[in-house]
Parts: C-alpha cells; structure tokens; sequence
C-alpha cells in the first residue's frame, strides 16, 4: 500500500520538475499529464484499500481523466494557434501579449 | 521501511512497473525533442495501466489505455507532427540554475508528501482504513472495509470490473457524469474555435 503512495508521490514531483524546468509548451503539456496520472495513482490505491461498494475512488479517476483529456484539447489547440501566429513554443519568447 | 523493502521484494510485478513508469517519467522531462517525450510518457501510461490491473481496478485500466494512450498521447503526435519543429524553434533549455531551483522545488514537493505518508503522528484524525505502513496485512493491501464485505456476492462480485464501475456511475455519481459530457463538449468547442484556421475570404 505504502508502495503505491510512494509512486504516485515520485510521478508527481518528477511532473512538477518537467512543468518548472521545461521551456517547450508541449513538454509542459505533458509533465502536467504525468503529474495527474500520479494523482490517479493514489486514488486508485486508496480505493482498493478502502473497499467501497460505489467506488468513489474509480469514479473520480474517470473524472480526471475526462479533465485531463479536455485540458490537453484545449491546451494543444491554444498552442497550435500560437505557433501559427509568432512561429515558437519557447516559453521565454511568448512572454508579451500581442494583438 | 524495512517492510516497504520485504514489500517490494515480494512483489517484482510492481517493481518493474514502478521502474518503467519512473523511466517514462524522466524521459518526458529530460528529452529535448518533444516525439521522445510523448514515447516515454506512452511506456509511462502503460506501466500506469498494468498498476491499475493490480490494484483490481480493470475498468480504469482500459479506459486508461483507450483515453490516454489511444486518445491524448496520438493528438500530443499529431500536434507535435503538424508543427513540425525545427531546430530553431525547439527553443532554448534553461540554465543550469533554473533547472537546480526547479529540481529542489520537486524534492521539497516529494518530501512534503513523503512526510505526510511516513509520519507517526498523522496530519489530522485517522479515517478507518487509512494508509499505514506498519498495519498487519494478509498480501498486498490491507483487508476490505466491512461495506464491501457486507454484500459477497451481487454487485461486487466483479469489484472495479466494468459492470461494477458502470452501476456506479449510473446511479450514484450520474451527476458528475453528465457534468464530465457537459465539460467535454465545452472542450471540444473550445479547441475548434481556438485552433480554426482563418481562412482568406473568397471570391
């Protein structure tokens, strides 16, 4: 039991890592998917070890999931609108509002 | 600690999938070139899925393996093929002493958490069944709440199988469901309009 809070615990700062030290959207697009993937991680553990008829732990995976998948949607969508208009995913370049 | 080592001794199902998901995980965070990244976040999904097969929860694992690696990991390829970028546009990795500040910022996150896990005291009341690592368990986790064990047969016959998770999702938790498919279309609209290409106005 401890063994998967432990995973979840390491995936989770090994996500915070990427999404800090990265510059790439995309790389931090997907450092930020590693770190909810911990997070279902615990809660699956934690719902096998508390046992409950309706499984609020699946459930509320299912709900990060759907979260994580319209948060990618959105986030792959705002970066290619980007990349059209200024030609870079380079954190340290898109740092002025324009137009 | 010593019985998390006899734990993870026991079990070399677990340690390889902890070794590919930390693997994957790394890969994601080190690798200049974004397609490395997304297949080492795909070897990261997989072992998460094998997990989840583990801890009892199939349902979660087909679904985490149809939506994650089916669904957000081939639109993560495809926008980073329809980018196409070069090496210019990769853009500059950060100095050293950004990356140094970043990694003990997620050390400090990890021993926040490890903190919390490992403490004598816990942070705040003990709920029945809350993780503890010196609790006598038969196998891998410790043994049911009663609620599971009060109905053997019937609907947790299949226990985190699909017919399981679906009458829960069904009855109890239909709210948030239908909450999830109103967040989903909002989504779905959002990235149309975001990502439309404004065409030139014709003739």
């Amino acid at each position: 039991m401890l063994k998967y809070v432990l995973l979840s615990a390491v995936m989770f700062a090994i996500g915070a890592y990427g999404a800090l030290a990265r510059r790439n959207l995309l790389i931090i697009l997907m450092s930020i998917e590693v770190m909810l993937n911990g997070a279902n991680i615990a809660l699956v553990a934690f719902a096998r070890q508390h046992g409950a008829v309706e499984v609020p732990g699946h459930v509320f995976v299912l709900m990060v999931m759907a979260v994580a998948a319209a948060e990618v949607g959105i986030g792959l969508a705002l970066i290619i609108a980007l990349f059209r208009s200024r030609r870079t995913v380079d954190t340290t370049e898109l740092t002025e509002p324009q137009g | 600690m010593k019985a998390l080592f006899e734990d993870l001794a026991a079990d070399p199902a677990f340690c390889v999938c902890a070794l590919v998901a930390i693997a994957g995980a790394l890969t994601v965070v080190t690798r200049r070139n974004p397609v490395y990244s997304a297949l080492g976040l795909m070897a990261a999904f997989v072992s998460f899925a094998v997990i989840f097969v583990k801890l009892s929860a199939t349902f979660l694992a087909a679904i985490h393996v149809l939506v994650y690696t089916g669904a957000i990991l081939v639109l993560f390829l495809f926008v980073i093929m329809l980018l196409n970028l070069q090496e210019k546009e990769l853009g500059r990795e950060p100095r050293r002493v950004a990356k140094t500040v970043a990694a003990l910022l997620a050390l400090a996150l990890f021993g926040l958490i490890g903190f919390a896990v490992f403490s004598e005291k816990p942070l705040h009341e003990p709920v029945p069944g809350i993780l503890d690592a010196r609790l006598e368990s038969k196998g891998d986790v410790p043994a049911m709440s009663v609620s599971a064990q009060a109905d053997p047969a019937g609907d947790t016959a299949d226990w985190g199988g699909v017919r399981h998770v679906g009458m829960a999702i069904f009855t109890k938790w239909a709210f948030p469901f239908e909450l999830v498919s109103a967040l989903i279309i909002v989504a779905i609209l959002g990235a149309v309009v975001l990502a439309k290409k404004k065409l030139p106005p014709g003739p």
